[in-house]
C-alpha cells in the first residue's frame, strides 16, 4: 500500500537525533522501561497462526497521524491490540475497560511456564527464522542483467518501495526463492526468486548529489522485468 | 484465527486511536495487563527477554564478530560468504540472522544499512536499535541524502568514496565491517573489539579510534 510506512526519500523529517545517548555504554539497550516491556511482549506472544508479513502490514495500516507521532515500539503495542483483537483473542471493549471481562477468561487452560534468561537466549537462538526454499522454476535473471522495476504498487501489504518504483537497475546477486511477502500478507505461502538490485542513486533521485553513490534493495521476481529499452545516459 | 482482512484491522486502528490509555507507558500495561489476564504471557517471561537483551544480545556480539574477522582472515571469508553461518560458530545466530549478509568498509567504499518501509535489524548481533534508526528523519534520508546524514553524525566522506545504502526491506539483514583501525597491529581481539562502536556495523560511523585512545 502508498502508506505513511513507505519513508525512503520523502522530505520535510528533519534533524537526527544522533546526541541519543548510547545505552549500551551504560550497560542498558532500552531508553524506557514500557520499551523493555514491550520488547518482552513482543518476545512472548504473538497471535497464532500470524507471520510476520500480515503484522508488518496490520503496522501500516495504523492511521497516519499515530504512526508518524508515536514512538517506534509503541506502534507495536497498538499493532499487538490490533492483531490480538483480530484473532478473536480479546475485544475491543476489554480493551476500553481494561480487564477482561470475567466470561471470556479461560481459567481451564494452564498459563505458559515463566521462563529465565537461559531459556530466552535459546529461544533466541531458535528465532533465526529462515524464509527460503527450493523451488521448481529457474530464476529469470542473471547478475548483471538490467531490470526495471514495476511502476505500480497494489493496495496491500509490498515491499517494493515507491522511490524505486519504474526505475532501472542491475542485477547484483541472487539469494534463492524467498517467501513472497505480498502473498504471505493475504495469508498464502509461496516463495519467489529474490534479488540484490543495485540503482545508481542518479537514476532514483533527481537532486542526487554524488555519482558513485548506489542504493541497494532485495526485490521479488515480480517486482521486476527485463529492461529492453534504451537507457537515457546522462 | 487470523482473517488477513485489511479493512477490518484498519477500522480497528481508528478506534483504538481514540480509545487507548493516552500516555506509551500506560498503553503498554493495559496491553500487558489483558495478556496476563487471558493466560497468553506471564511478566516472569517478559522480564526474562528483558534480562536477555540487556545483559547478553546487543552490539558487544556484533563487536566480537567485528575483531575476530580482523584477526582471522579464514573467519573474515567465512563471514563474508555466509554471515548466519560465520556467526552461528560463536553462538550469535538468532533473531533476525538467518539471512545475514556481512559487508565489508574498504578505503573506496562506505556501506550504509536502514529499513526504508519499517525498521528491520539484525537483533541477535546488534540488540535493541538505537531510536534514531527507527526514526521517520533516518529512513527517509538516508536512501536520498546519504553524505547528508553521514555529516550529522560526524562522518565525512570524500567525493571519490563510493557510498553503497542496504535498503533492508526483504529478510536479508545486513552488518558493516568497518575498517580496522590503524595502529592497532599490537591489539588483541578483545582490545579490538572495544574499538567497535554499534553505529560503525550500521554504518553511521566508519574511522574508529586509534590506539592511543584506548581506554584501558
Amino acid at each position: 500500500m502508498d502508506g505513511i510506512h513507505d519513508l525512503g526519500g520523502k522530505q520535510g523529517y528533519g534533524a537526527i537525533d544522533v546526541d541519543e545517548a548510547d545505552l549500551y555504554e551504560r550497560g542498558e539497550a532500552f531508553n524506557h522501561d514500557w520499551e523493555a516491556r514491550q520488547w518482552g511482549i513482543s518476545s512472548c506472544a504473538r497471535t497464532p497462526n500470524i507471520n510476520i508479513d500480515w503484522w508488518r502490514h496490520c503496522r501500516e495500516l495504523i492511521t497516519p497521524i499515530d504512526y508518524l507521532g508515536r514512538p517506534y515500539f509503541d506502534s507495536w503495542v497498538q499493532t499487538d491490540f490490533a492483531t490480538f483483537i483480530d484473532g478473536g483473542f480479546f475485544t475491543l471493549d476489554e480493551v476500553c475497560l481494561g480487564y477482561s471481562a470475567l466470561d471470556s477468561l479461560h481459567l481451564d487452560e494452564l498459563p505458559p511456564k515463566p521462563i529465565t534468561k537461559a531459556d530466552a537466549l535459546q529461544a533466541d537462538r531458535q528465532n533465526a527464522y529462515r524464509f527460503d526454499a527450493e523451488i521448481n522454476q529457474l530464476p529469470l535473471f542473471s547478475i548483471g542483467d538490467l531490470v526495471i522495476t514495476n511502476q505500480h504498487g497494489h493496495s496491500g501489504h509490498t515491499r517494493l518501495p515507491q522511490y524505486a518504483r519504474n526505475r532501472i537497475g542491475k542485477i547484483h546477486a541472487l539469494n534463492g526463492a524467498h517467501v513472497f511477502p505480498d502473498l504471505s500478507a493475504q495469508g498464502t505461502e509461496s516463495h519467489q526468486h529474490l534479488y540484490s538490485v543495485v540503482f545508481e542513486t542518479g537514476e532514483l533521485w533527481s537532486d542526487s548529489t554524488n555519482i558513485h553513490d548506489k542504493v541497494f534493495l532485495d526485490l521479488w521476481e515480480t517486482y521486476l522485468s527485463i529492461n529492453d529499452l534504451p537507457k537515457n545516459e546522462p | 484465527m487470523v482473517e488477513f482482512n485489511a479493512k477490518k484491522v484498519a477500522e480497528l486502528h481508528q478506534h483504538l486511536h481514540s480509545h487507548l490509555p493516552s500516555e506509551p507507558a500506560l498503553r503498554v500495561k493495559a496491553l500487558e495487563t489483558l495478556l496476563v489476564e487471558k493466560g497468553l504471557i506471564n511478566t516472569e517471561s517478559i522480564d526474562a527477554w528483558v534480562e536477555a537483551y540487556t545483559e547478553d544480545i546487543g552490539p558487544k556480539r556484533g563487536a566480537h564478530i567485528v575483531a575476530k574477522a580482523w584477526c582471522d582472515k579464514e573467519f573474515r571469508q567465512r563471514l563474508v560468504l555466509d554471515g548466519s553461518s560465520a556467526i552461528d560458530e560463536l553462538g550469535y545466530l538468532g533473531n533476525a540472522t538467518g539471512h545475514l549478509k556481512v559487508i565489508e568498509n574498504t578505503a573506496s567504499v562506505h556501506n550504509l544499512v536502514v529499513c526504508t518501509l519499517c525498521s528491520c535489524y539484525p537483533f541477535s548481533i546488534l540488540g535493541i536499535a538505537p531510536a534514531w534508526y527507527k526514526a521517520a528523519a533516518y529512513r527517509s534520508r538516508a536512501v536520498r541524502d546519504p553524505r547528508g546524514v553521514l555529516a550529522e553524525f560526524g562522518v565525512q566522506i570524500s567525493d571519490d568514496v563510493e557510498v553503497r545504502i542496504w535498503d533492508s526491506t526483504a529478510e536479508l539483514r545486513y552488518m558493516v565491517l568497518p575498517q580496522r583501525p590503524n595502529d592497532s597491529e599490537a591489539l588483541s581481539e578483545h582490545e579490538l573489539a572495544a574499538l567497535v562502536t554499534r553505529n560503525s556495523m550500521i554504518g553511521t560511523d566508519r574511522d574508529l579510534v586509534k590506539i592511543d585512545k584506548v581506554k584501558v
